[in-house]
């Protein structure tokens, strides 16, 4: 009967992971304060290259290139890259963030800037960004800083930052 | 001058012993990154309503600022802001500070600049800025962003029209104002630096 029941819960439990590895789309988006940003967002994946590509709903560049950042995350493991996205879209247009991500079929977990004043999310994020969407930080396995990406990208540029700060080692 | 290739690359080397931006953007080279108290670039651009010219030297010496605004039309933010900058536009006007658009867009034409400057009321000058030359020059990234000079042309704010993306109603910081004021009053402008989201201006 134990071993039923353990079944049981191992079966679950399977089903709960099948779950949550179903593409970010059907996630819902979740908000991050700027002081969360560095421990939720960064260091939440340590030991993998980050890449944090910052977009609004608002944003046509941003949206443009989503295909090409869902295409160049195609070519690196996800043991060894995960792919991350923050909105800086108003937080009353969390449903509008969660719709383009759906209809987009984009594959990434998706969390959205939660700050009264968009300068203090900003700033702790990386002092030298201004706030120009889209930006795209990368960052090395050790959680440090390897490459800013200003403006649009493309499935080449997204690629070779990441590989920039694959080369940085273990 | 004649370029020695070993000594171009040492140089390179050097920029990036001493921490130059990571990555990547093929005209990093050539933006600018202006300073609070720099002196800003001159500049002469067609206004977009009669394509005659505008100097911002003309601008500076019959005014006691110039608040340079770099906007779009299609940036759903700029646009957020059209009726404050209208607004701004004709109350800093009326006590001596010029507020000058520029629209440094690839992708937005000197006439749709015109008709949006005609549809939002802006009474200011919009100019349009051919290959974003005068963007670069000033380090201008994205829609809305604000350089204020003072008479001498020195950058003495630069940042947001305020902190509140998408609600007029509800500015709680409202820095150009703040920056103008200060400004008119004879003061130090209090923040002279501030941040805000905004559309990254699409370069050629």
């Amino acid at each position: 009967m134990r071993f039923v029941l353990r079944l049981l819960f191992a079966a679950a439990g399977l089903a709960v992971s099948a779950l949550s590895a179903r593409p970010a789309a059907a996630e819902s988006v979740k908000l991050v304060k700027p002081e969360q940003y560095r421990s939720r967002v960064v260091a939440a994946k340590k030991g993998r290259v980050v890449l944090v590509n910052f977009w609004a709903t608002w944003c046509e560049p941003c949206r443009e290139e989503m295909p090409a950042l869902a295409a160049a995350a195609k070519g690196f493991p996800s043991k060894d890259v995960a792919v991350t996205l923050v909105s800086t879209d108003s937080i009353k247009k969390t449903a509008d963030v969660q719709r383009f991500l759906a209809a987009a079929k984009i594959p990434f977990v998706c969390w959205q800037a939660k700050s009264a004043d968009p300068q203090r999310f900003i700033e702790a994020v990386d002092k030298s960004w201004n706030g120009a969407v889209p930006y795209t930080l990368v960052y090395d396995r050790k959680g440090e800083l390897s490459a800013r990406l200003l403006g649009p990208q493309t499935e080449r540029s997204f690629a070779e930052a990441v590989r920039k700060a694959l080369a940085a080692g273990p | 001058m004649k370029t020695f290739p070993a000594l171009a690359s040492f140089a390179s080397f050097l920029a990036v012993l001493s921490g130059a931006p990571l990555g990547a953007r093929a005209a990093d080279l050539k933006i600018a990154d202006l300073k609070i108290g720099d002196k800003a670039p001159d500049f002469t651009l067609p206004q977009v309503s009669d394509g005659k010219a505008v100097a911002l030297k003309d601008l500076l010496a019959k005014n006691k600022a110039v608040a340079v605004v770099f906007v779009a039309t299609k940036c759903p933010v700029s646009n957020a802001y059209n009726t404050r900058m209208a607004a701004l536009g004709k109350e800093y006007g009326a006590k001596g500070v010029e507020l000058v658009g520029i629209n440094s867009n690839k992708t937005e034409p000197a006439a749709e600049v015109k008709e949006h400057a005609g549809k939002h009321g802006f009474t200011f000058p919009i100019l349009k800025d051919e290959g974003n030359k005068i963007a670069d020059a000033y380090g201008a990234s994205h829609t809305p962003e604000v350089f204020v000079l003072d008479p001498k042309g020195n950058l003495i704010y630069h940042g947001r029209i305020d902190e509140s993306q998408d609600d007029a109603r509800n500015v709680r910081s409202p820095d150009l104002r703040n920056a103008l004021d200060a400004v008119l009053a004879g003061k130090p402008v209090p923040t002279a630096q501030t941040k805000a989201f905004g559309c990254s201006i699409q370069r050629v």
